[in-house]
């Protein structure tokens, strides 16, 4: 173990002011959403500060133009954040509360959750085209590799449909209870949700095979797919949580990897390197860390502090990037030679 | 990290819930509330703080049958904990046609709220004027009134001496633990409604057990309180396992329950409480010198047993 983190040698801290909501890489750009509303923008050597929001930024992702920033927030706006500080309305709802974004640059699509509605923006449109309604609040979007089909997940299941198409069909996957965050795996073969009383619950698609996974002590709130969808990480237990997609069947009947823990915490944020089988690990005492899948050999990354809230790799896996709830910011720069 | 207290507001429709939310939020003292509403038309002030929401009710799939729980609360106050600092209470209003039970049992289950908030008390406001026809024709009027911790018995200025005087009797026969403020145009003391903490569990110890017989409805009344109470130290051992088959087993019948437990060797009083199947129990601090060390249980429920209810709790008592 080493006694100074790797990030004093191998990159950056960033101090901010508020609670980090979300990260997002726009190139070589990291926006870091924060709580108080405001977005700061750090570059090689350059460092800005916009406030979209009035109030509380609740979600952010890379536009699909992949040269700007989305932010929804509980003053009901959906605003895009250009690299230079130029801030621009996208959607106005009316004091709801935005609670959950994605997008895909393959195909141009954008998705806001707002109450039981998911607004679809089609690529380069400054306004939504059409909307989709739910029987209860949006747990959580998710879109497949290619931007085409959406998962929603709400009360008593999830939902499948193809966003850019208003009159979409639906494919409704049941199951009772509240679901919260989803992920569908890049080739649209598993839909997964985390459950309210903690655990998972997945439909094998398009069969809808129903498969469960449970012994988490904690709700799951972080998912990542590894290079080619082979694993499913999962946040919520001492551990990381690495499910295997393989074979027919997925991860039914098998046991999952188990790396990463420390004493006393639980994983709050998962994300797989890019290209490696590398995984990363946010801590809910703060810390971070690396691990390397084949053998579960661990790095420590960064110091105890308060629970960590982002994490997200660089598209080219050349940076780590990782917040916390009190606004400390972390760059791992993996492109540092010691 | 302090947990942010959290008051229900709740009442049947036209009871005062709104004059007393604009009061709360007009009235200068110093403290900033965090206001989950249903209707933001009903509330004439303009505020960061108020979040406009549905009232989204899920069943858990826990094995609890009665576990209820409003999923809309979980995400409303995980958000507003990102505005921490900027308010220092929450209130919740629920419609006058909810049922209070799974507002609370959300305070109870969900562990991420349980750490970032608590749940201070429940907050009835009834109508004196038409609380008894209420109570005729809706069960929820009773419901609000059985699981409260403070009631307002508001509008007092429209009814006689007399037919006050059988309201309070109906209220105190359906809870009789509720502390029960008399107001015109709700003019509550804030103090006496928001952000009262443990003092209202301290209430537990000040009822008469007893008080009420069974015989003292005149009314069909379908929720009444039985208040039990022991001079003698209760045992842990056979106490806990006792109130966990009870609520197993008359969950759905017990809307509340409340007690203060003198254990042996204990210098802390021990606190529990429930809602329906979900109980929670912790030992805080210490019995006061001039206070006697007088166990008191209170249920709040339909169909309880007042003899069965105090022969059980005595089979508790610690053998010396």
């Amino acid at each position: 173990m080493r006694d100074t983190p790797l990030v004093q040698s191998h990159g950056q801290r960033i101090a901010c002011d508020d609670g980090v909501v979300d990260l997002v890489w726009v190139g070589d750009v990291l926006a870091i959403a924060l709580a108080g509303g405001a977005v700061q923008l750090v570059g090689a050597g350059s460092e800005m500060s916009v406030a979209p929001h009035r109030r509380a930024i609740l979600c952010a992702c890379v536009h699909p133009d992949g040269c700007s920033v989305v932010t929804g927030g509980d003053d009901g706006f959906v605003r895009r954040v250009a690299l230079d500080g130029a801030v621009s309305d996208l959607g106005c709802f009316d004091q709801k509360w935005v609670h959950a974004l994605t997008s895909s640059a393959e195909s141009g699509v954008l998705v806001a959750a707002v109450g039981r509605d998911a607004m679809i923006w089609p690529r380069g449109s400054a306004a939504p085209s059409h909307t989709f309604g739910f029987g209860s609040t949006i747990g959580g979007l998710s879109l497949d590799a290619k931007g085409k089909r959406l998962a929603v997940s709400h009360y008593n299941g999830a939902t499948v449909l193809y966003p850019l198409v208003a009159a979409s069909g639906r494919v409704r996957l049941e199951r009772g209870g509240s679901h919260l965050a989803c992920t569908i795996s890049p080739d649209c073969g598993y839909l997964i949700t985390a459950l309210q009383e903690t655990g998972l619950h997945g439909w094998k698609l398009p069969a809808k095979m129903q498969l469960s996974m449970s012994g988490y002590p904690a709700k799951t709130r972080s998912f990542s797919w590894s290079h080619r969808g082979r694993w499913l990480a999962t946040s919520g237990s001492v551990n990381a949580v690495i499910w295997p997609f393989t074979g027919k069947t997925g991860p039914m009947e098998k046991e999952p990897l188990v790396m990463g823990g420390r004493a006393d915490a639980i994983v709050t944020q998962v994300a797989f390197h890019p290209t490696g089988e590398h995984l990363a690990l946010g801590h809910s005492d703060g810390a971070v860390s690396l691990v390397r899948i084949d053998d579960g050999a661990a790095v420590p990354i960064d110091a105890p502090a308060l629970s960590i809230t982002a994490l997200q790799w660089s598209k080219d896996g050349h940076k780590l990037a990782y917040g916390d709830e009190g606004g400390r910011v972390g760059i791992l720069d993996m492109t540092v030679r010691a | 990290m302090s947990r942010i207290p959290v008051t229900v507001l709740t009442g049947y429709l036209g009871a005062g819930k709104t004059t007393l939310l604009n009061r709360i939020l007009t009235e200068d003292h110093g403290r900033r509330y965090a206001v989950i509403v249903n209707e933001f038309g009903e509330i004439g002030i303009d505020n960061d703080l108020i979040v406009d929401t549905d009232e989204e009710v899920f069943e858990m799939n826990n094995g609890c049958i009665c576990c209820t729980v409003r999923g809309d609360l979980i995400r409303i106050i995980e958000g507003l904990m990102r505005r921490r600092g900027k308010f220092d209470a929450i209130i919740i209003e629920t419609t006058g046609l909810a049922d209070p039970a799974p507002v609370i049992q959300t305070f109870f289950v969900d562990e991420h709220v349980r750490a970032r908030a608590s749940l201070d008390a429940v907050v009835t406001v009834v109508d004196a004027k038409h609380i008894l026809a209420r109570l005729d024709d809706s069960h929820e009027a009773e419901e609000q009134i059985a699981f409260a911790d403070v009631i307002l018995l508001n509008k007092t200025d429209l009814v006689t001496s007399t037919e006050l005087e059988t309201v309070r009797r109906h209220i105190r026969a359906i809870n009789a633990q509720a502390r029960i403020h008399e107001t015109q145009r709700c003019a509550a003391r804030i103090e006496d409604v928001l952000e009262r903490g443990a003092f209202d569990l301290d209430r537990v110890l000040e009822i008469e057990p007893n008080l009420l017989g069974e015989d003292d409805h005149e009314h069909d009344q379908n929720i009444t309180s039985v208040s039990l109470s022991s001079e003698r130290e209760i045992d842990p051992k056979r106490f806990m396992p006792w109130l966990r088959e009870l609520t197993a087993k008359q969950g759905r019948d017990i809307l509340r329950l409340k007690g203060i437990i003198a254990f042996p060797d204990e210098p802390k009083r021990f606190v529990v409480q429930g809602v329906h199947m979900l109980l929670e129990g912790d030992v805080q601090r210490d019995w006061r010198h001039d206070q006697p060390r007088i166990s008191r249980l209170v249920f709040i429920g339909r169909n309880l047993d007042r003899t069965a209810l105090q022969q059980s709790f005595d089979a508790c008592i610690a053998l010396p």
